[in-house]
């Protein structure tokens, strides 16, 4: 099992409630993506997963391990096991492609050797080789994503969690990231999507968890997008 | 550590440093100036202390000898003084050699015809110039010793004057190093915030706080660094015409060699680097939340 909620329940400072009462088993391989409405707990519940928030109650284990009060200086090395993945891309303007992907690559310590040999194998994969000089600015939004994907995986991570990855794609672009982490999935990586991309989520035929209000109201194999 | 990720700090803070030039530039200018009124004031005490040393090192305890005090009496009173734990060195001077030295001073004329007023005396020096009181309070009691003159009150209150020199330049000091500080927190803060978009990203990614900090950190150091030598360097050639300027037109005042100011020069750059990197995890602390 790579990740399991117990009871999870999430308060923000000031009262809102975010998640309510979440129980959850992810396990390795999986593809799953998250939906429901506006503001029903999606983007927060990938949150805890990467430890950017910590649960009000509850347990999350990754891996077999409590996550749910780590110490600080134990985050980043549950990091390096998680690629995400946003909304809005975050790549780093100055930087070419190339570096983007390398960036993350650096700031794990990762060697000169192994920097030169993953990042033109990474980006082969999600078809971006030929734009390994270009800079961010210069791309569309799907390659944006796509450097965005290149750099999550590099470090070869357990998961890929992604928050409305296709959230600012029009539905052809969107498509394509879909069959992308569609790919990466089929060769190992566990994906959780959050989204709103209903059409999409109907035809893939994953696993759907359904939120509504913090609470987890549907969770199915081969799901659809709902109601 | 790698070397490779050494490699990689100093390439990301002299980027950051190229890539903020103006800013980069106004913090060594302020760090320069800063350093370099503090730098004053250090020498200026440095040299106050110097030159009271030398002047500390002048006093003398004078002895004045009762009229009965014979020539067998002078000899163990001579030996009896210099017995004293801290006398360095005593020498008699006759009634005679008193009033030539006298004349010396005053011009012989006056004085001819005169009978000699002035008794016979021991010029004491001491090893450690704060014991000159109680010294000469030891060689009063000694019998046909008349008076002990010693400079008193001016002793005193040179001692009083360089405590006070050193409090002044040390609060001084500590201002002006906060100042230095409070102006590269500002400028490493601009830098955090310029890069705060990487910052993010490289926290997600799973870099490590100290991964993190580490190129803010050595970017404060290099702008402390750099101040602090140009200060060094300014400080160097003014103290240099000052010092020559001095020796020509005030020969009695003797102010610390240039040499030995390169001593300070070291912990200078010690100082500048300290500052640079205090000031820049304040910023990475408040700013950066890491
Ligand atoms: N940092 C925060 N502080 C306080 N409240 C928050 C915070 N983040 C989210 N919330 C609240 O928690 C609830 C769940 O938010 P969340 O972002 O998880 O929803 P979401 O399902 O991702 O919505 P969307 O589809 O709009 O992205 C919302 O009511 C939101 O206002
Ligand atoms: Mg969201």
């Amino acid at each position: 099992m790579l990740i399991e909620m117990y009871g999870v329940t999430k308060i923000y400072p000031g009262g809102q409630v975010a998640l309510k009462d979440i129980n959850l088993k992810i396990s390795k391989g999986e593809f799953v993506f998250i939906v429901g409405p506006s503001g029903a707990g999606k983007s927060t519940l990938i949150k805890l997963i990467f430890r950017e928030e910590v649960p009000t109650r509850g347990q999350i284990f990754f891996a077999g391990k409590n996550i749910s009060r780590l110490k600080r200086r134990e985050v980043p090395y549950l990091r390096r096991r998680i690629g995400i993945v946003f909304q809005d891309f975050r790549l780093l303007p100055e930087k070419t492609v190339y570096e983007n992907v390398a960036f993350a690559m650096e700031v794990v310590e990762a060697s000169y050797k192994d920097i030169k040999r993953k990042v033109p194998q990474t980006l082969e994969r999600v078809g971006l080789l030929h734009k390994a000089n270009a800079r961010p600015s210069e791309l569309s939004g799907g390659e944006q994503q796509r450097v965005a994907l290149a750099r999550a995986l590099v470090n070869n991570p357990d998961i890929l969690v992604a928050d409305e990855p296709t959230g600012n794609l029009d539905p052809d672009t969107s498509w394509d990231i879909m069959n992308y982490l569609d790919d990466i999935n089929k060769r190992g990586t566990t994906i959780i999507v959050a989204t709103h991309a209903r059409e999409l989520v109907d035809s893939m035929k994953k696993r759907v968890i359904q939120l509504e209000k913090g609470s987890l109201v549907r969770d199915e194999e081969r799901g659809v997008y709902g109601k | 550590m790698k070397l490779r990720t050494i490699k990689y700090f100093f390439r990301e803070s002299f980027t950051s440093l190229i890539r903020n030039r103006w800013m980069s530039l106004a913090s060594i200018g302020a760090v320069a100036s800063a350093l370099i009124i503090l730098g004053s004031f250090l020498l200026l005490s440095v040299n106050f202390d110097y030159i009271l040393k030398d002047v500390e090192s002048q006093v003398e305890i004078t002895a004045y000898l009762e009229d009965s005090v014979d020539e067998a009496d002078i000899t163990k009173l001579n030996n009896g003084i210099a017995a004293i734990e801290g006398v360095k060195e005593i020498k008699f001077i006759s009634k005679e050699e008193a009033i030539e030295e006298f004349k010396e001073q005053v011009g012989r004329e006056i004085l001819e015809g005169i009978e000699n007023p002035l008794p016979n005396s021991f010029r004491i020096k001491v090893n450690d110039p704060h014991e000159v009181a109680a010294i000469a309070e030891k060689i009063q009691r000694f019998a046909g010793i008349d008076e002990v003159k010693y400079g008193k009150g001016i002793v005193e209150k040179l001692f009083n004057i360089i405590h006070w020199v050193r409090i002044i330049g040390m609060v001084i000091m500590a201002v002006f190093a906060a100042v230095s500080i409070f102006i590269i927190s500002n400028t490493i803060r601009l830098t955090v915030f310029a890069r705060r978009r990487e910052i993010n990203i490289m926290k997600y990614i799973g870099a490590t706080d100290w991964f993190v900090r580490w190129p803010f950190l050595i970017e404060g150091m290099v702008l402390g660094l750099i101040g602090s030598s140009l200060a060094i360097g300014i400080l160097a050639v003014a103290y240099n015409y000052l010092y020559i300027a001095v020796k020509i037109n005030i020969p009695m005042i003797a102010l610390l060699p240039i040499e030995q100011f390169y001593d300070y020069a070291l912990g200078f750059l010690g100082i500048g680097m300290l500052i640079g990197a205090f000031g820049s995890s304040f910023s990475i602390k408040r700013f950066l939340n890491v």
